[in-house]
């Protein structure tokens, strides 16, 4: 029987275990890059309209407002959102989550929103804020929150310049512009904004976004998902409502 | 350098790697990082859409990663340095995309990412690569 190959030499074995370990690594690096695109963010399929933006006031059209509040006003439940225009996770929440809350517990009528503005990171959240308020008196600050958020830039970098108040507002159908800019320096707004910053610091809140849920009349609890993903709410606002 | 110092190396690096990653996840799942605070501590990384692969962190991809690396490092065979290869060099890859997501589509960076990514997981390739390169047994 004639010697066989001297392919199992110490140096044949090492090129050939670091080709397979190559050949491995780029089919698995491949795949989990490939994965984090296609995947990334969780599920598709649970979670609806998870990444994508509402292209403007799309998402909140129909939907009836009364102040700060979106939705049902006879509704059972309520979420109670703080937020800061200029805070970059509030935008991933209305950008990841919100879209699917509004669809599935909002447009049906089972859950109200109540935003609760903040405006601690700069001039730039109170001036955003104070117009989203306004704008509010027309039962419009869901269609302006969503614009702000949409073009939201770099924290105070100076990204809500008059020019850009008047892209938005003139983006919402049926808003009195003018009516807007001139309630937001009135002070029922600041009044508006001084109660809100008091009751944040009643319930101890430390940032932005932060949720609470009201169940009827009963005291607001606080809610602290682990994402800001529709499943990491529905579970939390599928109990309020058995509640 | 000889087999023996590698493997500690190896062995050192795979244990920081495993700390820090044990770090990311457990920030992942602090209900604080989902928030802005006056301070500017906006977690925009490990919070970004990119941060969870099919409903899985990718900071707890990571810690998995690196038990398994540390795992094979201890067990220390003609396989488990191939496999171990095999995992720096997939981590290696990985790395490499993470850092681009930071710095030009999530635009920030995440501290302990970024030591994850730029120090710890190329001294663990490169160290793979020369100790499956020299194994004589």
């Amino acid at each position: 029987m004639p010697p066989l190959p001297k392919s199992n030499t110490p140096a044949k074995r090492n090129n050939r275990n670091l080709f397979i370990a190559l050949a491995v690594a780029a089919v698995v690096a491949a795949a989990l890059i490939v994965g984090s695109i296609v995947l990334r963010g969780g599920s598709d399929s649970s979670s609806g309209t998870t990444g994508t933006t509402s292209s403007g006031t799309a998402l909140v059209a129909g939907i009836p407002q009364s102040g700060t509040i979106l939705g049902n006003p006879d509704a059972k439940v309520t979420m109670v959102q703080y937020e800061d225009f200029q805070c970059p996770i509030c935008r991933e929440y209305t950008v990841d989550a919100l879209p699917a809350i509004v669809n599935e517990y909002v447009k049906t009528g089972k859950v109200k929103l109540d935003y609760h503005g903040l405006s601690f990171l700069g001039t730039d959240s109170v001036k955003a804020l104070r117009v989203a308020l306004a704008a509010g008196k027309q039962n419009k600050l869901w269609e302006v929150a969503e614009l702000f958020y949409e073009q939201q830039g770099d924290e105070n970098s100076g990204w809500v310049t008059d020019e850009k108040v008047n892209e938005i507002l003139a983006q919402v159908p049926g808003l009195d512009a003018d009516k807007v800019l001139a309630d937001a320096e009135s002070p029922a707004i600041t009044a508006e904004i001084e109660k809100v910053n008091q009751e944040a610091s009643d319930r101890d809140v430390q940032g932005t976004p932060t949720f609470f849920i009201a169940i009827g009349a009963g005291e607001p609890y606080r809610l602290a998902p682990t994402s800001l993903t529709p499943d990491a709410f529905r579970p939390a606002l599928d109990d309020a409502l058995q509640g | 350098m000889s087999d023996r110092i590698l493997r500690i190396a190896l062995l050192a690096v795979t244990g920081a790697g495993v700390a820090v990653a044990a770090y990311l996840t457990w920030v992942h799942f602090q209900p604080d990082s989902l928030i802005c605070t006056g301070g500017g501590g906006c977690e925009k990384v490990q919070d970004s859409e990119y941060s969870v692969i099919a409903g899985i962190p990718v900071a707890v991809l990571g810690l998995g990663a690196w038990v398994a690396a540390l795992a094979l490092a201890l067990w220390d065979s003609e396989l488990a340095r191939t496999l171990l290869t095999a995992l720096s060099l997939v981590a290696l890859a990985f790395a490499v995309y993470l850092v681009i997501l930071q710095l030009f589509v999530i635009d920030a960076i995440c501290v302990w990412c970024m030591v994850n990514d730029v120090v710890l997981v190329p001294l663990l390739a490169a160290l793979a690569l020369v100790r499956v390169r020299r194994a004589d047994a």
